[in-house]
């Protein structure tokens, strides 16, 4: 049997990658064919930002999505998952912003000490190479967030992988 | 699951290497392939796909920008 060896699962025109940088920090990067500027805005924009944040192929359907981009500026987003009785709220606190080039924030659902993460948008060639970093208190918060992702998340990532399934056949 | 959606999954798991199967006859059976296949592995890909997902979306969004201010620079100059 001839299997495939490589990391990434199949060929994609943009891929993402991700990469465990230490015991505390996941960083996914993507390289998108726009100056930085477009990509902040579309990520810093509410009306932009909820037709992308919360992919349709998740299931999940994102109810509100507030932000106030300055330092020290909070935002909150309102998701409706399937199946689940009640809407989740994620929230934070803009901890940097450097327009087009930089936006860091607090993620505050789980209460204080969550994770920080860091946007970072670098443009090579018109071209914007985008990382975002997820930055954990400890050790065990990573550990914590894998082990009920794993379980919160195991059923979702199926119907996540059926769409991903549909759109590349 | 139906047995269509069935395939589908072990035919994304055999491409990345995660399964190896073997037809005899009427029964496809699979093994775990090269790839390490542990909790973090498994986790990490769908901390992956999620952003693959959102990111495919983003890619739409930044392209209509795109077309956008082109359009807007074309009005300008005339």
């Amino acid at each position: 049997m001839d299997a495939k060896r490589e990391s990434e699962p199949s060929p994609m025109k943009n891929r993402t990658t991700v990469e465990q940088r230490s015991e505390r920090e996941l960083v996914v990067t993507r390289t998108f064919d726009a100056p930085a500027r477009l990509v902040f805005e579309a990520w810093t924009k509410p009306e932009l930002l909820k037709r992308w944040w919360v992919p349709k192929s998740s299931g999940m359907t994102m109810l509100s999505c507030e932000t106030d981009v300055r330092v020290g500026g909070t935002y909150r987003f309102v998701f409706r998952l399937p199946g689940a009785p009640e809407p989740m709220a994620f929230f934070g606190r803009y901890l940097e912003v450097v327009p087009g080039a930089r936006l860091v924030w607090t993620n505050e659902e789980a209460g204080e000490g969550g994770p920080v993460t860091t946007a970072t948008f670098e443009e090579k060639a018109g071209k914007t190479v985008v990382a975002v970093s997820e930055l954990h208190a400890s050790k065990e918060s990573l550990e914590a967030a894998r082990t009920s992702g794993a379980e919160a998340g195991a059923s979702e990532a199926y119907e996540q992988l059926d769409e991903l399934l549909v759109t590349q056949r | 699951m139906t047995l269509t959606g069935m395939k589908k999954h072990v035919g994304v798991l055999e491409h990345a290497g995660l399964v190896v199967t073997q037809k005899v006859g009427r029964v496809r059976t699979c093994r775990l392939g090269p790839r390490r296949l542990d909790e973090v592995t498994t986790w990490l890909e769908q901390y992956r796909q999620l952003w693959e997902a959102r990111f495919d979306a983003l890619d739409e969004v930044v392209e209509e920008l795109k077309r956008r201010e082109t359009f807007n620079g074309r009005q300008k100059r005339k």
